[in-house]
């Protein structure tokens, strides 16, 4: 069994690597059930060798992918603790706001030579989740749209407005309204525990959208 | 059937918002694919009746499909078809055939939602199969879900497949329906039989002795190398330096009474034979070229090694290697000296009378002739020889060596060589004392490799 550091930034980069590509399959996931966009732009990809729904907007898929490249460093130190896809109506009030707890050990111990299929296994359970989600749920008004928010230590927000990761795409802190839901209603989706990191998925759904 | 698959069912479909597929209920349950089919549409009909929460049911349909007259090949999922062609109840080698025929010309296997499954029958000129795939409580928008639900459990469940005659017939080795579940069966294949599985394993188990036995035919630098049936000899040699007064005749008597034993107990001994390797070879390596050299002193101490081992051997070799043991233990300097000095021999030769040496080929040379009538066999013996280099340092190096030997004769050898022994053996005692030390200090690590069975043996000693 194989003890690493926290120190160890190389095995911090594969735990964020993994996070952000299954946060960019989720969120792309998320869009297509709960039908913030039109299916039509979705088109099936395979992902942890299963068929995953992915958008072909290219503007669309540029925001994920710089979204989730600003929150890769981060998870790296372990800054992030919650990563919230928040989807609100056209008043931008949300409606249901999709977290994902992160939280890694100190101590990353490999226990297993199978840990990154059993991570797999359990990333394509989160998956098949979320495209099950619609039956515990209700239908959002039309016209959603969505954001990324970010949970970090006060340390991490300090770095972050010190430092672009990305030119032109700058990091704000969210207003209180985008961040506390009215009324919420608590379902838990999913949630895994590996020796490399411990995730929870659950949704904050307001009781009345409409 | 029993009314409580309905509540399991109900359970994994509302409380745990599963999807459930037939295959995924089949594994879960362990029932038969049909089995699992029936539960579903049971459950489904019984959550209709009761007019409970909205149930959401995909079903899988096969057929011939046309379109506007006119025969469409085309499928929409080829696992889906795959599986299906493989879940008939009806379902057999002949059958298959059938339907891969009426693919050709058209067939079609489609999951569908509940409410397109009547527009998608209709379109259908020929019906062969309709059935539940799955109930779940979400609207699914595409078949994508209905694959990753069973992506694992047919995943875990590959290993079983392998396992079953009808796979391997049928040569499908992913398609996870294969299973003890599955409605696939072929007479023609039969599982293997418990003696053919011994069979596949002696193939296997064959090629391990190889090695071993091949050990023995190499000399020179492999003679070093192995003490394959005594690998801490060599271990010991490197470590017991204090010369315990051993013969070597009899170190190399019991060697090559190990060596008997040796096609009896090498598949053990190979083990520590491999990890002495490494030691022996370090000490092989420098006096490899050295070996050579020194085979014609080697065939003369042959014969008066052989000699004595005549003497102390029985007729059951187990007695001989406890003798040879027993010589091990018990120190004789005087014997050993003869095997320490190399030029001793030599000069045994020069002084004694020349029927000496023949009498020392005497028993080798009759030894062929009597083993013409009886068995005579050769085997490799451990003996060291102790010489001097060229720059005047005392080298003592243990190699193996060929002899053929005979059980029958060897007591008649033993008798006609022990009297020849203690006459050579104590002319080299009067000679050359640092020669002395050496022979017992080759001697000590004869005496302690040849008896020692184990490392912790070294320490007992002490």
């Amino acid at each position: 069994m194989t003890t690493l550091t926290r120190q160890d930034l190389n095995f911090g980069q594969v735990v964020a690597d993994i996070l952000c590509e299954f946060l960019e399959v989720a969120i792309h996931l998320i869009l297509y059930v709960r039908e913030v966009y039109p299916s039509g732009i979705f088109q099936k990809r395979k992902k942890y060798s299963v068929p995953v729904q992915m958008s072909c907007h290219p503007e669309l898929n540029q925001y994920i992918q710089d979204t989730l490249h600003c929150v890769k460093p981060l998870i790296e130190k372990n800054d992030a603790e919650k990563v919230v896809v928040v989807i609100m109506d056209k008043e931008h009030h949300p409606v249901e706001r999709f977290v994902f707890e992160i939280s890694q050990p100190t101590l990353l111990s490999i226990s297993s030579d199978t840990l990154l299929s059993h991570v797999e296994q359990l990333l394509r359970a989160f998956i098949l989740k979320i495209s099950v989600c619609d039956a515990v749920l209700n239908s959002n008004p039309p016209g959603c749209s969505f954001t990324v928010l970010v949970h970090t230590r006060d340390a991490a927000t300090r770095n972050m407005e010190k430092v672009q990761v990305i030119k032109d795409f700058p990091w704000i802190v969210a207003d209180e309204q985008e961040v506390h839901m009215q009324e919420p209603r608590l379902i838990p989706l999913k949630t895994m525990t590996s020796d490399i990191v411990k995730m929870q998925l659950y949704v904050e759904e307001r009781a009345h959208k409409t | 059937m029993d009314e409580l698959y309905l509540d399991n069912i109900d359970e994994f479909v509302n409380d745990h918002d599963k999807i459930v597929t037939y295959k995924w209920l089949s594994l879960t349950l362990g029932v038969h694919v049909n089995t699992a089919k029936q539960m579903l549409y049971h459950y489904l009909d019984h959550k209709r009746k009761e007019s409970s929460a909205q149930l959401h049911a995909t079903y899988l349909v096969s057929g011939k499909f046309e379109d506007n007259g006119q025969t469409v090949r085309h499928t929409i999922n080829r696992q889906d078809v795959f599986r299906h062609m493989f879940d008939f109840r009806y379902f057999n080698f002949m059958l298959l055939m059938f339907l891969l025929l009426m693919l050709l010309q058209g067939h079609k296997v489609s999951v569908v939602k509940e409410d397109q499954l009547e527009d998608f029958k209709s379109k259908m000129s020929l019906v062969v199969s309709v059935h539940v795939y799955s109930v779940q409580k979400a609207l699914l928008k595409d078949s994508g879900p209905l694959y990753s639900v069973d992506y694992d459990a047919v995943k875990d469940n590959l290993k079983n497949c392998t396992n079953y005659p009808a796979a391997r017939v049928l040569n499908v080795p992913t398609v996870c329906s294969v299973c003890r579940y599955s409605a696939i069966r072929c007479a023609g294949a039969v599982p293997m039989s418990s003696l053919e599985l011994q069979q596949a394993r002696q193939i296997h188990q064959v090629p391990a002795p190889e090695p071993e036995h091949k050990k023995p035919a190499m000399n020179g630098e492999a003679n070093a190398s192995k003490p394959s049936t005594k690998p801490q000899k060599g271990i010991m040699g490197m470590f017991a330096n204090k010369a315990a007064p051993k013969n070597q005749d009899n170190v190399k008597d019991i060697k090559t009474e190990q060596k008997e034993d040796a096609p009896v107990a090498e598949a053990p001994k190979s083990k520590p034979a491999a990890k002495a390797n490494p030691m022996m070879n370090f000490f092989g390596t420098q006096t490899a070229s050295e070996c050579c050299q020194q085979s014609e002193q080697s065939q003369y101490r042959r014969a008066c090694h052989k000699s004595k081992r005549v003497v102390d051997s029985d007729s059951e070799e187990e007695k001989m290697e406890k003798k040879k043991r027993r010589r091990i233990k018990k120190p004789e300097p005087d014997s050993s000296d003869e095997d320490v000095i190399p030029d001793s021999p030599q000069q045994m030769k020069t002084r004694e009378p020349s029927p000496s040496p023949e009498k020392e080929v005497e028993p080798v040379s009759h030894s062929p002739q009597g083993n013409s009538q009886k068995t005579r066999k050769r085997r490799r013996v451990l003996k060291a020889r102790t010489f001097v280099d060229d720059e005047g340092c005392i080298v003592t190096e243990k190699c193996y060596e060929s002899e053929s030997y005979s059980e029958t004769e060897d007591d008649v050898q033993a008798t006609k060589q022990a009297s020849k022994d203690p006459v050579p053996a104590k002319r080299p005692a009067s000679h050359k004392p640092d020669e002395k030390k050496s022979q017992k200090k080759t001697s000590a690590n004869a005496n302690k490799g040849s008896k020692q069975a184990s490392i912790m043996g070294f320490f007992q000693k002490k």
